[in-house]
């Protein structure tokens, strides 16, 4: 019994551990990108280059850093992939002409700056990170 | 010497910080890969190297450079260096192209523009793009993949959400002119050893479509086909290796030369494909059956006129796996099998009929930007991928290919 409690726990604070990274990430957009909220659907098709609008209508460019711990957290909650892999997806779009690699900034500063100032720009940043100037997205 | 200028300039692109560079008032963006490969057979050479030996003869270097001028306009060329054993060792455009994109609904692009039949046609040539280092031959044959590449014309593409769910259906329409030139390897190595050649090279129209459905984000099943709606004919050039007796007893000395025409009447190439992709395991299937009819006309010999049939069909099943996030392995089994061919020949095994390969891999991601690959291919029949030149003493039906390959891209 005590140790399926013990089990329990740590499943437990595993799971809150892990809730926690993805709390952590939050999705910006340019005030001007009409929707409110996006599917995780939707959020992987834009950023892996197989969409460029999102429902209820605009189009919308993804902004990506270049690397770090949000990057980090940020591709696993809603890619599903590292940043080696996800980078090999969207050259694969550019050597074959069917993309641009997106547009990847250094800070969260930069990349909050850059997607107040852009039309349909649409990035990531951490939670703790201010955001003055663009809206947040829920991911449902 | 161009080869060592080339390798210089690859490795120079590869030891610099692997960051594209943006020039941000015009959108422009550069981005490059070179790869390096060593091939080596336990019998038989193959692709055109001396490979029985270990051949190093496997060198691309590649050069992209995009701009965005406009939100929904896209253009960008692309340049590649290509060494093969014999085949290459040259600079050519790989495609060049101005894309439309109005919404994920509808776009276009036109110009010398990538073909989208199959599963990867489009990235056969992006080594960076996959896992191992040479993709199933009986589909992806690499001898004969400029043919297919790419075509002068262009793409309507485009894809749509099913009602509020997750399905997906994307399509894909392409038309315009297919061209080989005349030193292309699949001219070269068909018509090896006969004394043919098709000084213009070949081209003719077509006109394909794909669809792809994707019941939900991991999973993708489609089909696409090209249809070559006329008669395609080029110049043809017959050198006759050695004499021949017509029937009426006239005799044609070696080193006769006859003008004529090849031709192919429509035909079609479909695809039937399918690829699953979730987390840390990719599998996919593929189906392919090219079957055509291809006929030589000399005027002045009518009685050398001749015909023949093919009708290759070929499938390969792959899976890799993510064993870290560094490394991934890989395996497929791929066949190609030409029905029209006899099954045997005076009385042996016809291995010509057939290539059989099924492969083990691995790749390393060292990280973003340094990769290596290890194949091991174990290949039965002798349909693909050996030509006659390098293998005077005829071809083995078994080999074994390994192959190690090195790629930097950024």
């Amino acid at each position: 019994m005590k140790k399926l409690i013990v089990i329990s726990l740590l499943l437990t604070a595993a799971l809150v551990v892990a809730a926690r990274a993805q709390a952590q990430v939050i999705v910006i957009a340019n005030p001007g990108v009409k929707a409110t909220e996006v599917t995780k659907n939707d959020l992987r098709d834009v950023f892996t280059g197989n969409a460029t609008t999102l429902p209820g209508g605009g189009s919308v460019v993804p902004i990506l850093l270049k690397a770090g711990t949000v990057h980090e957290e940020f591709l696993q909650a809603y890619i599903g992939k590292n940043d080696t892999a996800y980078r090999a997806g969207w050259r694969s779009l550019v050597f074959s002409g069917q993309a641009s690699m997106p547009k990847s900034l250094d800070t969260d500063a930069a990349v909050v700056d850059f997607v107040a100032h852009n039309t349909g720009a649409i990035g990531y940043i951490g939670k703790a990170t201010p955001h003055e100037g663009v809206k947040v997205l829920a991911v449902k | 010497m161009k080869r060592l200028l080339i390798g210089a300039l690859g490795l120079a692109l590869g030891a610099a910080p692997a960051i594209a560079q943006s020039l941000e008032d015009l959108n422009i963006q550069i981005h490059g890969y070179a790869t390096e490969g060593l091939l080596y057979t336990t019998q038989n050479n193959v692709f055109t190297t001396d490979s029985s030996d270990g051949s190093p003869a496997w060198t691309e270097v590649v050069l992209n450079v995009t701009a965005q001028p406009m939100p929904k306009l896209r253009v960008g060329m692309q340049g590649r260096y290509f060494l093969l054993g014999n085949i290459g060792n040259n600079i050519s455009l790989d495609w060049a192209e101005a894309d439309y994109k109005q919404n994920d609904y509808f776009g276009f692009r036109f110009g010398k523009v990538k073909t989208p039949i199959g599963l990867f046609n489009e990235i056969q040539d992006i080594d960076p793009a996959y896992n191992f280092a040479l993709l199933p031959q009986s589909v992806y044959d690499i001898l004969s993949r400029t043919t297919w590449l790419t075509h002068l014309g262009g793409v309507a593409y485009g894809s749509a959400r099913i009602g509020s769910t997750k399905q997906k259906l994307e399509y894909r329409i392409w038309g315009g002119q297919q061209v080989e030139l005349p030193n292309d390897p699949n001219i070269m190595l068909g018509l090896e050893g006969t004394g043919i050649s098709l000084p213009n090279g070949w081209t003719g129209p077509m006109l394909g479509a794909a669809l792809h459905y994707k019941p939900t984000p991991s999973f993708m099943i489609g089909a696409s086909n090209t249809f070559f709606r006329t008669t395609w004919s080029a110049q043809a050039k017959w050198q006759l290796p050695s004499s021949i007796t017509l029937p009426g007893g006239t005799v044609l000395p070696a080193g006769t030369i006859l003008q004529g025409t090849n031709g192919t009447p429509p035909s079609q190439l479909p695809y039937y494909f399918a690829k699953y992709e979730k987390d840390k395991v990719m599998v996919a299937y593929e189906y392919m059956r090219n079957q055509y009819l291809s006929f030589y006309i000399w005027p002045t010999e009518p009685l050398l006129n001749s015909s023949f049939r093919a009708d290759q069909r070929s499938w390969y099943a792959m899976g890799t796996y993510k064993v870290t996030g560094k490394l991934t392995a890989g395996l497929y089994d791929s066949q190609s099998i030409d029905h029209q061919q006899p099954l045997s020949v005076s009385g042996s095994p016809n291995y010509a009929r057939y290539s059989k390969d099924w492969t083990v891999n691995a790749r390393y991601d060292f990280n973003s930007y340094i990769y290596a690959k290890f194949d091991e291919h174990f290949i039965s029949g002798t349909e693909l991928d050996y030509d006659t030149a390098l293998n005077p003493n005829g071809i083995e039906p078994t080999t074994k290919l390994m192959i190690l390959k090195i790629g930097v891209t950024f």
